[in-house]
């Protein structure tokens, strides 16, 4: 069971690296492509989680997905300092009742 | 301790007691596991907030820099809890290894005091546009 939850957590894990990929996508390419890109890699990490049967701590799979983590916020960092300035998310006008 | 039965199993095997460094229970491994995903899911939530902050939030009147002073620290701690969940997760394993007490962990600390100052950050920023 506590194996189960893990592997859980791991899908978890992976689903919010798609989703913020994602979501970033249409901010800004490079930093959505880059967490799209970590997903494959923390799923296949978790798939591995459920073979060991014994239960043994697995450093190396940790340390990509820390690694992974940490180079997705350095890419939306560069992003954020480097980039231009936008002047802020507009919905379309029919989403405000307005005349398109 | 004597006869406790700890996160660190002493009849694992060959090499048990050798240094009082055994394998622990699978499920303490496991559970220490989760921590740190949860601890990277929180990080991602962090970096993900300070660029819709950046990229999403309109200019702040009269404080031109104020959607970077709020979402770049953010983002910049999203970096530094992954790394520090990591660190812990290396920490406890050690710990429940040995069968000693696993250490306190700084990171809700850093995460409730940095979110409070972003939260007052955030409030000055608000005020300082709104008198501009």
């Amino acid at each position: 069971m506590a194996r189960e939850r893990t592997r859980l957590a791991w899908t978890r894990t992976a689903i919010a690296f798609a989703a913020v990929g994602l979501a970033v996508l249409r901010i800004n390419v490079a930093a959505g492509v880059t967490a799209l890109l970590m997903t494959p890699l923390i799923w296949q990490a978790g798939r591995m989680s459920g073979r060991d049967a014994l239960g043994r701590a697995r450093p190396r799979q940790l340390l990509l997905t820390a690694l992974a983590v940490t180079t997705v916020a350095l890419v939306v960092l560069v992003v954020v300092l480097l980039g231009h300035s936008t002047s802020g998310f507009h919905p379309p006008s029919r989403v405000l009742g307005r005349p398109g | 301790m004597t006869g406790a039965t700890g996160p660190a199993d002493h009849s694992a095997g060959p090499g048990a007691g050798g240094g009082g460094r055994v394998e622990p229970d699978a499920r303490f491994t496991f559970a220490n596991e989760r921590t740190f995903l949860a601890w990277s899911r929180t990080a991602l939530a962090l970096v993900v907030a300070g660029l819709g902050i950046v990229q999403l939030l309109p200019p702040f009147p009269g404080v031109s820099w104020g959607r970077h002073l709020i979402g770049v620290p953010l983002i910049v701690l999203g970096a530094i809890v992954a790394g520090a969940g990591y660190g812990e997760w290396v920490r406890n394993q050690r710990a429940l290894r040995r069968g000693a007490p696993v250490p306190r962990s700084l990171l809700p600390v850093i995460l409730t005091v940095t979110i409070t100052v972003m939260a007052l950050l955030s409030a000055i920023v608000v005020l300082l546009s709104a008198t501009r």
